[in-house]
């Protein structure tokens, strides 16, 4: 007698222990709650667009200033106002300034912006890092994969399409004035700034 | 009982000295060899990226080898096993796979060995000392611009991509897509993989042609794909109808654009990368250990218009 109770109390055990050793989930939600959070590249720009553009524009340098002394010594406009990625000779950086519309272009407008500088404010092909990396404010180093990194571009030019761009192509005629802000890229290369593009990520025109 | 005492000391004694045996063969990887660990040296690509790296490390007075993981993570694996068994000094590490391929850079490093991955990513932040990457996406944006202004924005195109498991697949793909996916005009009609294979890629193109009779552009993510796309598409009597870009940078590639066959592919510079990566390996065994977890190198975008200035030397 006492040696069947052992025996039922030791099976009993065991089975405690084998319940208490192991757990069954959903392989799907075992997964989900494991895996490392999504990183939601749309949700970083909007962010990025709220807090940190702001500081971006107000620090950015004047367009006039900026020509002029790409003209004189481009090395100091790299050093002081540019950013760059990696091993490149492509220098990112935000500007912003006023200036008269001379002519709407298919793919921009064509403003003068002083005596002898006309720049492009693009109205398509809003594609590239000019703003990403032109900010100086999106560390490479914070992202798991290039792929993340990428994506944040995307965004940010998909938000200055839809806040800037879109106003631009159905609102600016030749001959209004213009308040921008946005950001460019200068090649090592190939300095010339007489057709420097510039991506808008703020503009003000003249009726508005 | 002094006798289990004795006993107990003794085991005591051999599990300590095994355990700081193998913490000193772990953490100070003594030997002056560096292993250069190339997913694949069946693409003239990768040998090129391979030998400047070794050449590189040699140069820097190391030993170096050369290790072919044939696009295999598990003979990837093997190599890395015996690099740590063997104790070298630093990998120099282009992987096949951007998740599998963190176990093993992970391996390496609790055997305090230094991984530097070259042109191709892994999924952590923290597992390579440095990457070494290409600028990809950045690339295929370009491309992507050009591909958009030489189809007058419209028109049907073919996508041929490289190994899935490859992020710089998705990159390439992923930055191509971000531009020409704006113009609603310009319809994808196919999209296959050809792992990067020239061979695979005039396969996938032949039967993508029976099927879709009407292609003006095939966009290929590296350059072996899209010579073999062209390839496939002069046996169809198509090469002036249908357009073929590529990746990389690749001589036959560079001479096919100056020849009219290749429409437009982009520069990348492996030497640079192989040579940057050996240069950054020694300044750790050295005792360098600040790094920035990626750096990307531009690529360059080759068209007819600027083909001059990258034509290979005769």
């Amino acid at each position: 007698m006492n040696k069947t109770i052992k025996y039922i109390v030791g099976i009993v055990v065991l089975i405690l222990v084998l319940y208490f050793s192991f757990d069954i989930q959903k392989l799907d939600a075992y997964k989900a709650a494991h895996s490392q959070v999504q990183f939601d590249a749309s949700e970083f720009a909007q962010n990025f667009w709220e807090t940190q553009l702001p500081e971006c524009i107000n620090d950015a340098p004047e367009i006039n200033a900026v020509t002029k002394q790409m003209e004189l010594n481009p090395e100091i406009v790299f050093q002081n106002h540019a950013h760059k990625l990696g091993i490149s000779k492509t220098h990112y950086l935000f500007v912003k300034g006023s200036g008269t519309i001379e002519s709407v272009e298919d793919e921009f407008l064509l403003v003068r912006t002083g005596e002898n500088t006309n720049i492009q404010i693009a109205t398509d092909f809003i594609f590239g890092n000019a703003v990403r990396d032109g900010s100086g404010k999106v560390d490479i180093n914070k992202f798991v994969n290039m792929t993340d990194f990428n994506n944040v571009s995307v965004a940010l030019n998909k938000l200055a399409k839809e806040k800037v761009v879109s106003r631009l192509q159905k609102s600016a005629k030749a001959g209004m004035t213009i308040e921008f802000a946005g950001a460019a890229e200068i090649n090592e290369k190939n300095s010339d700034v007489t057709t420097l593009r510039i991506i808008p990520v703020n503009a003000k025109l003249s009726d508005e | 009982m002094k006798r289990q005492k004795l006993i107990k000391l003794i085991f005591l004694l051999i599990i300590l000295s095994g355990t700081f045996a193998c913490s000193r063969k772990h953490n100070n990887p003594s030997s002056n060899k560096i292993a250069v660990v190339i997913s694949t040296l069946n693409n003239p690509w990768f040998v090129v990226l391979a030998e400047s790296a070794a050449q590189k490390a040699k140069d820097l007075g190391y030993e170096a080898q050369i290790f072919d993981s044939q696009n295999d993570p598990a003979k990837e694996a093997e190599h890395f096993d015996n690099i740590v068994a063997m104790g070298y000094s630093a990998i120099l590490f282009n992987p096949t796979d951007a998740d599998g391929s963190v176990l093993n850079v992970k391996r390496a490093k609790t055997a305090g060995i230094p991984t530097f991955c070259m042109d191709r990513e892994i999924n952590s932040q923290d597992a390579a000392t440095t990457q070494l990457l290409s600028d990809n996406f950045t690339g295929c944006v370009k491309l992507g611009q050009y591909f958009v202004k030489q189809m007058n924005k419209k028109g049907n195109y073919v996508e041929i991509f490289g190994l899935v498991g490859d992020n710089n697949t998705w990159n390439r793909s992923g930055g191509f897509h971000s531009v020409v996916d704006e113009f609603p005009e310009l319809k994808m009609v196919a999209r296959q993989s050809a792992d990067f294979d020239r061979n695979k890629a005039m396969d996938v193109m032949e039967t993508i042609m029976q099927a879709q009779p009407e292609i003006d552009a095939v966009f290929c993510g590296n350059d072996a794909m899209a010579m073999g796309a062209y390839q496939a598409v002069l046996a169809a009597g198509k090469a002036d109808k249908i357009k073929v870009f590529g990746f990389d940078g690749a001589d036959d590639a560079i001479q096919g654009i100056a020849d009219g066959k290749i429409a437009a592919t982009v520069m990348q510079f492996p030497v640079l990368m192989a040579q940057t990566s050996a240069v950054l390996a020694d300044e750790y065994i050295k005792g360098k250990r600040d790094f920035d977890t990626k750096t990307p190198v531009e690529v360059i975008l080759v068209t007819p218009e600027n083909v001059n200035k990258y034509l290979p030397k005769k």
